[in-house]
């Protein structure tokens, strides 16, 4: 066989084998009804036979592959985070209003006021599942299912020593293996009385009157309280909330759409705004301190290793181990050197320094080691700059009278500042976001609890934004997706004004 | 500093001193924290004793916990890891190829766009679309539980959907150095651009398509966020999520093991990256280089 043939079979087999997986997975998909995963299968298996049988699309072939896996992974989650953050989505108002409404009638279920009970049998009732009811306190008798409330009159069932009826005219009791089955249609099951009441189950043998205080109007959106008479108007924020007493919120409320509430909010609430403005402040310095000592550390290496010297290649292989080590490894092993009670540095210098405990111990630490992480990297393109320079330059400004330290200052160092600015800012828009380093180091700490502050001293943004998303106390999705999206901002403006600097994208 | 840039002098002298001053001091530092974690591995109790770097009494019992102790699956976390990191940087570096071959050669209609697209998509913190992530895969695991939630499969796919952004930029730099007139004799000859990828490309590209495998490995080996939310069970955690667990909650008493089990792990990361070193140090500085 020629070449091109065996890679037009491997191509075509390659396909059968991707559409047959598709055809597979939207065929569970439309057994389980979703339709949605149904349908961007189908769009997937479409485009990817077209693509890959159209003579036209040649880029097409190159990029489908990556571009399926980047908009679905990538690029949906991104926009959905961008579309939470115009959202009040937070602890307490997670769902939607539909389903805030069925869960406060849910909330709102009280036992009627004579506390009516009921002994209870389990059956068939017209071919429907049924429960023969027996009233504790006055030993009426119904048949009651999932339409309707039916007394029976005196005679048409049969009671036992303790008054409750136990067999009825047209009801079949359930044997006792149906009783042990019961337990898949007994949870949902309610016999209506009309009225907002109805009987509800309480176990497999015992059921209650109960009674929906609230009812929802949902011509004006309003929610009544039967009971005490409150009104509980929609306050346009998510909740439903009382007429006349602002602090009585209805719980759960429903995520509202509410555009500029977390933007707003972060800059002008002062519980939101306070640690908010803290942590960028943090976020900015840390992220440019880093930059400016693990650089200047790293060309002060490479300046001094420039030179053939004895050791040198051993002096670089030691150097580099930073960088080859496993970065979240070397953190967690940092955190546990500074820790106060085992930490190898307190043992070490036999002294008792709780370094991760206080605020600027804490922020020095978190410096120290990721100027540790970061030197080995700098120094490597750092050698790579000073050997990209040219060597007349020197020469030149030597015949011109320069001192070894004007030609240092004024000549090389901007010119090499210039060839790595462009990683300068990748690594500051890194560091910018390094939650690795924080969340394994300090979790962001210390927080200053007692005084009700959410942020902690060394909370990046990053840090902070995943700790108001998924943090143990209160979590605030809308918020935190605000938050994302700043920093999506900022890094992406900052990213594209190097790349134009750079002029990669004309070379494009 | 200005001793820098004085010209070289010929021979040993005293101004080379300072240079292995400076390189013993900063050594000295790197490797503080490597002889800890070495240390405390081969100490019983897994802490320094008070003023020694060195164990008194040097004991293997930390490995030994991490290879016969059932409720610490340490060969499982190395599995795991090195599965889903190997497969990962097979696939993702292969895509990535796919698509920096696309940019650096072929010529079609919103190139440049899509390419500036990539650039700031790459630039969005990903995990932090966390919330949808989590929503996308916990409907997956409804109908297909091999990719869902609590998956290595799942955290796979999370992990492929980065592999366009990953290597494909550094992929094309360097794929942008490999002279145009190649491609156009191949043309002459009569080859497509399929059989120019793989005849042609993929065979020249093979030390930088080591790196990039490499690089996106470790990259892969040191991702925890992601790989914590995901894999809650004790049995498919990666090294990472392992290590940290031990560490994580109460600090002190898993330190030992911790310990040992960052020494098992390292050892082969830190071996083929020194051995790759000459490459991935051409690698890393290319993009310095070209300016």
């Amino acid at each position: 066989m020629k070449p091109s043939t065996i890679a037009s079979f491997a191509k075509v087999s390659l396909l059968a084998i991707a559409s047959a997986v598709l055809v597979w997975m939207g065929f569970v998909a439309v057994l389980a009804s979703d339709w949605i995963i149904a349908i961007t299968l189908g769009l997937i298996l479409v485009f990817a036979n077209w693509v890959y049988f159209s003579k036209k699309s040649v880029a097409g072939k190159f990029l489908f592959p990556g571009s399926v896996l980047l908009v679905i992974f990538v690029v949906v989650p991104i926009i959905y985070t961008a579309w939470m953050s115009v959202y009040n989505y937070k602890t307490g108002n997670e769902i939607t209003k539909d389903q805030a409404i069925t869960q406060l009638h849910q909330v709102g279920l009280v036992p009627d006021e004579s506390g009516t009970t009921y002994d209870m049998v389990l059956g068939k009732y017209a071919g429907k599942d049924a429960v023969l009811l027996t009233d504790q306190a006055t030993h009426a008798v119904a048949v009651g299912t999932a339409d309707n409330f039916l007394p029976l009159p005196e005679g048409t069932f049969t009671t036992n020593a303790q008054k409750v009826a136990t067999t009825a005219d047209g009801f079949t009791t359930a044997t006792p293996a149906q009783v042990a089955d019961a337990s898949s249609w007994l949870t949902s099951f309610v016999v209506p009385q009309g009225s907002g009441k109805f009987v509800s189950p309480q176990g497999a043998d015992v059921a209650a009157l109960m009674f929906e205080k609230f009812t929802f109007n949902a011509d004006n959106s309003v929610i009544e309280d039967s009971l005490s008479g409150t009104t509980y108007v929609d306050n346009g924020n998510g909740n439903f909330v009382s007429k006349t007493d602002s602090k009585n919120v209805l719980y759960p409320g429903w995520r509202q759409l509410s555009p500029t509430e977390n933007y707003v909010g972060l800059l002008t609430d002062p519980k939101l705004s306070g640690p908010f403005v803290g942590v960028f402040i943090w976020t900015i310095a840390f992220a440019f301190i880093s930059v400016l000592m693990m650089w200047a550390l790293g060309l002060v290496l490479a300046i001094a290793l420039d030179k053939k010297m004895r050791f040198r290649g051993l002096y670089r292989a030691l150097l580099i181990l930073p960088y080859a080590m496993p970065s979240f490894m070397s953190i967690l092993i940092w955190g546990g050197i500074f820790n106060a009670d085992y930490g190898a540095l307190n043992n070490l210098l036999n002294i008792h320094v709780d370094w991760l405990n206080d605020v600027w111990l804490a922020r020095l630490v978190i410096l120290i080691v990721n100027l540790w992480l970061g030197f080995p990297y700098f120094y490597l393109i750092s050698t790579g700059a000073l050997q990209a320079l040219p060597t007349d330059i020197e020469e030149a400004a030597e015949i011109d009278g320069a001192t070894g330290s004007q030609i240092f200052w004024r000549i090389k160092l901007p010119l090499i500042f210039q060839i790595l600015s462009p990683l300068l800012i990748a690594s500051f828009a890194f560091n910018f976001n390094n939650f690795n380093l924080v969340y394994l180091l300090t979790k962001g700490g210390p927080v200053d609890v007692l005084n009700g502050q959410t942020a902690g001293a060394t909370d990046l943004l990053i840090t902070y934004a995943y700790k108001t998303a998924f943090g143990s106390n209160e979590q605030n999705l809308g918020l935190a997706c605000a938050i994302s999206v700043i920093m999506f901002v900022i890094v992406g403006v900052l990213s594209m004004w190097s790349l134009r600097r750079s002029r990669v994208l004309e070379e494009m | 500093m200005s001793i820098a840039i004085r010209k070289p002098a010929k021979g040993r002298t005293p101004s080379n001193l300072w240079r292995h001053i400076f390189a013993w001091v900063l050594i000295v530092f790197a490797l503080f924290p490597i002889v800890v974690v070495v240390s405390s591995s081969l100490s019983k109790s897994g802490a320094l004793s008070t003023g020694s770097l060195w164990p008194s009494k040097v004991s293997f019992n930390n490995y030994l916990m991490l290879f016969t102790d059932s409720s610490i699956p340490f060969g499982r976390w190395m599995l795991n890891t090195v599965l889903i990191a190997g497969i990962n940087a097979v696939i993702s570096v292969l895509i990535g190829m796919f698509a920096a071959y696309a940019f650096s050669r072929l010529r079609y209609r919103g190139r440049k766009q899509s390419l500036q697209a990539l650039f700031l998509i790459q630039v969005f913190p990903s995990f932090l679309a966390l919330a949808a992530i989590y929503v996308i895969f916990e409907r997956l695991y409804k109908l297909y539980p091999v990719i869902g939630l609590g998956s290595l499969g799942g955290l796979l796919l999370v992990y492929l959907g980065g592999s366009m952004g990953g290597s494909a930029w550094l992929l094309k730099g360097f794929l942008d150095t490999i002279p145009m007139e190649l491609d156009e004799a191949a043309k002459i000859d009569g080859a497509s651009p399929s059989q120019i990828f793989w005849q042609i490309f993929l065979p020249l590209t093979v030390p930088i398509l080591v790196v990039s495998t490499l690089l996106s490995f470790i990259g892969t080996f040191n991702e925890f966020v992601l790989a914590s939310i995901f894999l809650q069970d004790v049995n498919t955690r990666t090294v990472a999520v392992g290590l940290q667990s031990f560490v994580g909650g109460t600090f002190g008493a898993n330190w030992g093991p911790f310990a040992a089990g960052s020494v098992v792990a390292a050892i082969p990361l830190v071996t083929l990256f020194l051995s790759l070193q000459k490459y991935i140090v051409s690698g890393v500085t290319a993009g310095s280089v070209k300016g």
